[in-house]
């Protein structure tokens, strides 16, 4: 009986083991699918074969490999295997890679089909714009086709978006950022790497960076990067420049590298009104741990009190009273049509604060002054000067008008628009015009 | 003797139209035998010539011996006189007084005709011998058939007349190709064929009356053995090799499998393709002896409705289509041209510069020839002066393989260039093999023909530092162990101990 127990227990562990590691991965098998697409696609084969997976013979079946019970499991010459592969997958061996980026704000992208953009692109656009554009970045929510050759929908398939929903649960696309077939450490430390989606008129990261110093002698010494290197921490095994990767994820002396990129930042800069997220103190500490790297306490201590008060500039200069103001609209149903988007106030509205309005704080944040204000601040103004205001006042609304015209004459901050250019400039000399924004600086 | 003829001749020359008969007939006749002396003694040797006195001086003879009655009628039609007055009047009485056999008059006739019917049998024997030359074939129409002749005689049927495999025997062949021959001529001469001219595969004569006289299908044979060398376009040219073991016929002849499998008695493949041009397969159909078959469909092509299946059997051109008129690739040529020693690869980016020089465009051969010389030297020149000086000659003789390999491949004057002509034997891009060899063409059941690396070939080295590389001990911390060990294995598995 006992030595029945043990033979049955001994089972079971080889057959959990076996389970765990993800079906068959046979070498001769594997040999095989090398063997094909070697030939048949030379590209992913290099890809793979430079790779540090090759290295550690890390080969097909090891990620491709699949069960039964998997949703998108097909036979492929011989081998039962998936086509996606998973941050599950990937955890295998990156366990704890895989559990920060499931705790992270990149997760939650593909939760974007709930979201006024998926909202936007679906009416104004259309579908085939959801999937090419939005979901290619943000994910999509992976559906099973039993008639497609590899289980996946087409509309489905390809897709790497950082946020993907998965058919086994997890969530996320790990070849985003390290992309397929090479797998690369040094890709997704480069800022092209994130700049696949962060760009563009609401979340122009990218073109900041190019514009910041950071930037600037980050393309200046490219090869003194140590890319490549298996360590990298910056201060320490590079110091010419930082990437997105160096002050978002990777490691520095006394923070550890980490997938969850949210670790690091204090703001959300994302909503029409900024506030500081869950824990920001600690956060906040946690980027300033890594700036001090290159750069004196009070030099960062600086520069954040320089961001944070653009943005609670646009929060209260703009953004709150367009707020306001579109409440209002809403709640009195000034607007003509009943569908999202289908009044102009609404696009100039969306635009304040989903477009120039990120770009402004976006600026601000990564030190791209030329973002901060021409493409920033400046076009917020515009728009809640000449667009959005004469908007809201063409409905002829009391509560509208009255918000407005008490907004103009009480808020110092708005004031200048009925003053003279002379009184105006004679004030900006004598320092009178910026006692306005003392309030702004300081402010937690 | 000849008295006798001179006034047979004059006799018959009654006026304009049978003199010109009987000048065309004597002077072709004249003419022919004293070209067809010169040529048997080699003194001339041009294939012009060839076309003069097989084909212009028979005819000349025919249309004078045509003319000559002509003439005679008209004659006797005009004056009213008979035939008997009009002997009596061209010729002397004793010519045409009866004898035992016949009158002089008609002896000669008789003579002459026997001698014009020895001449016209001996000349047309001649000539049609003269057609099956390959050398008339391959000059005759010198600008359109420059390729064909240039490719054909470096392959490895230079032994084999043309005419063994595009005319093929029987009556009915030679005059199909007489026609279609009549019809060239006048393309030709009125500048109407299409440059470059297509394939003629749907002409050829079945290869169970061309091919399979040398190639019978019950020759087998065997696995075979085959390295090629590929040169990387890195300074050094490294050779990378390819090691293969061609499955071409394995098996016991009853259960006969390898890529000869598809011409066995035993099997037929039929096959339809769109617009009949045998590139993308409509399906493929794989019959046994006993009637059974089984369909493969595209699953991907929409057929038109109107659209017309032609069905063909599968044979010997279907994969060999280029077993002559071989037009080779361009990287693959430098490779033979490296291996083979004639190029020397220890100049630097030789492989990757040549390539480039011989896959430019240029207008016209002599162009080509001075592209080529300044493409290398001025590379050399500009990136590795101490290289140019060092070695003029080789790179004069770089430069002269790379242009003879520009003559033999590339033809402007027929718009032939890198790819006209495409061979469908083993598998480049969707070509060859993977025509029917594809995930696409499917059975009822959704399984498709199988298109696994090893069904026709074992891999015994896949662009590796040596040849047979697989076939040495794999090295586990090799990136391509897997490979290796399957690949070895699959190779020592072919043949069973």
């Amino acid at each position: 009986m006992r030595i029945i127990t043990i033979i049955f227990t001994f089972a079971l562990i080889v057959a959990i083991n076996i389970m765990a590691n993800g079906g068959d991965s046979n070498p001769t098998v594997t040999g095989k699918c090398m063997t094909c697409h070697k030939e048949k696609s030379p590209g992913l084969y290099n890809q793979w074969y430079m790779s540090e997976h090759a290295t550690h013979n890390v080969t097909c079946l090891n990620c491709h490999s699949a069960d039964r019970k998997d949703k998108d499991a097909f036979e492929h010459e011989g081998a039962l295997i998936a086509t996606l592969v998973t941050p599950k997958d990937c955890g295998q061996c990156h366990d704890k890679q895989f559990s920060e980026v499931g705790n992270s704000y990149h997760a939650t992208a593909g939760q974007i089909l709930k979201s006024n953009d998926a909202y936007l692109a679906h009416v104004a656009g259309g579908e085939p714009v959801a999937i090419t554009g939005c979901e290619s970045c943000h994910g999509t929510k992976v559906v099973i086709d039993k008639n497609s050759p590899n289980k996946l929908s087409h509309k489905n398939w390809p897709n790497s978006g950082i946020g993907r929903i998965n058919p086994d649960g997890s969530l996320g696309s790990c070849n985003a950022c390290h992309t397929r077939h090479s797998f690369s450490k040094a890709q997704a430390r480069k800022p092209e790497a994130c700049s696949k989606c962060h760009l563009g008129p609401d979340h122009p990261q990218k073109e900041i960076y190019e514009e910041s110093k950071h930037g600037n002698v980050y393309y200046t010494n490219l090869d003194e990067m140590n890319i490549n290197s298996d360590r990298w921490v910056v201060g320490q095994d590079y110091f010419k420049a930082p990437t997105c990767a160096t002050c978002h994820m990777s490691e520095a002396p006394t923070q550890k590298a980490t997938h969850d990129v949210g670790q690091r930042i204090s703001w959300t800069l994302r909503p029409v009104i900024s506030k500081h997220k869950e824990n920001w103190k600690k956060k906040r500490g946690n980027m300033k741990q890594v700036c001090t790297n290159c750069h004196g306490e009070t030099f960062v201590n600086g520069h954040y009190y320089q961001y944070d008060a653009l943005v609670h500039l646009y929060n209260e200069k703009f953004a709150r009273p367009a707020t306001d103001i579109m409440n209002i609209v809403k709640k009195n149903k000034l607007m003509e049509n009943p569908a999202g988007f289908s009044n102009d106030i609404e696009w100039s509205f969306w635009e304040l604060w989903h477009h120039e309005g990120r770009r402004a704080r976006h600026g601000a944040s990564m030190m791209g002054p030329d973002y901060t204000w021409w493409h920033g601040i400046y076009d917020v103004a515009y728009n809640f000067y000449f667009v959005f205001l004469p908007q809201a006042r063409a409905y002829n609304d009391t509560e509208v008008n009255t918000y407005i015209d008490k907004m103009l004459t009480d808020d110092p901050m708005h004031t200048w628009l009925s003053q003279d250019a002379k009184t105006l400039k004679e004030n900006i000399r004598s320092g009178k015009m910026q006692k306005i924004y003392k309030k702004l600086f300081g402010l937690n | 003797m000849f008295t006798k003829f001179g006034n047979f001749i004059y006799g018959i020359s009654v006026n304009g139209v049978s003199k010109l008969g009987v000048v065309l007939i004597t002077s072709s006749f004249i003419i022919f035998l004293i070209a067809q002396l010169a040529m048997l003694t080699e003194v001339l040797t041009n294939a012009y010539i060839g076309l003069i006195v097989y084909l212009l001086f028979p005819s000349l003879f025919v249309i004078g011996l045509i003319l000559t009655p002509i003439g005679w009628y008209k004659y006797k039609k005009n004056t009213g006189k008979t035939t008997i007055e009009l002997l009596n009047e061209r010729f002397e009485p004793v010519d045409t007084k009866a004898g035992v056999s016949g009158a002089k008059v008609f002896r000669t006739f008789i003579v002459l005709t026997i001698i014009n019917i020895l001449f016209l049998g001996c000349a047309s024997i001649r000539m049609l011998h003269f057609m099956d030359e390959p050398y008339f074939c391959g000059t005759a129409c010198h600008s359109v058939m420059d390729p064909e002749w240039t490719t054909y005689q470096v392959s490895p049927h230079a032994k084999v007349k043309c005419v063994e495999c595009h005319v093929g025997e029987g009556v009915g062949a030679l005059v199909d190709s007489k026609l279609n021959g009549a019809w060239q001529m006048i393309s030709v001469t009125l500048n109407l064929y299409e440059r470059p001219i297509p394939t003629p595969v749907h002409q050829l004569r079945p290869a169970r009356e061309t091919c399979e006289k040398c190639h019978w299908p019950d020759k087998f044979y065997g696995t075979r053995l085959i390295t090629m060398v590929n040169y990387k376009r890195d300074s050094l040219s490294t050779p990378k090799y390819t090691s293969l073991g061609l499955k071409i016929d394995t098996g016991k002849s009853g259960q006969r499998s390898g890529i000869h499998w598809h011409i066995a008695q035993k099997n037929e493949i039929r096959y339809a393709s769109v617009e009949d041009k045998r590139e993308k397969m409509l399906w493929v159909e794989v019959h046994q002896l006993d009637g059974n078959f089984k369909r493969y469909t595209n699953k991907d092509y929409q057929q038109k409705p109107d659209e017309i299946e032609k069905i063909r059997v599968l044979d010997c051109v279907d994969c060999h289509n280029r077993a002559t008129h071989i037009y080779e690739d361009p990287q693959r040529a430098i490779n033979k041209r490296i291996s083979e020693g004639l190029l020397d690869f220890s100049l630097p980016y030789l492989n990757r510069e040549a390539l480039h020089a011989i896959i430019k465009i240029y207008p016209d051969k002599n162009t080509a020839q001075n592209g080529i010389a300044n493409h290398l030297r001025g590379y050399y020149k500009r990136n590795y002066p101490e290289v140019i000086t060092q070695n003029i000659a080789v790179i004069d003789t770089c430069i002269s393989v790379l242009g003879d390999i520009y003559n033999r491949n590339i033809h402007p004057q027929m718009n032939i260039s890198w790819g006209s002509y495409p061979s469908l034997i083993g598998h480049k891009g969707e070509n060859g093999c993977f025509r029917c060899h594809n995930s696409k063409l499917v059975d009822e059941n959704n399984n498709s023909i199988s298109y696994d690396c090893v069904l026709c070939h074992s891999i015994s080295a896949y662009e590796s530092s040596e040849p047979f590389m697989f076939l040495t001990p794999a090295d586990s911390t090799d990136r391509d162990f897997n490979m290796h060990r399957y690949l070895q294995e699959e190779f020592l598995n072919c043949y069973p101990r």
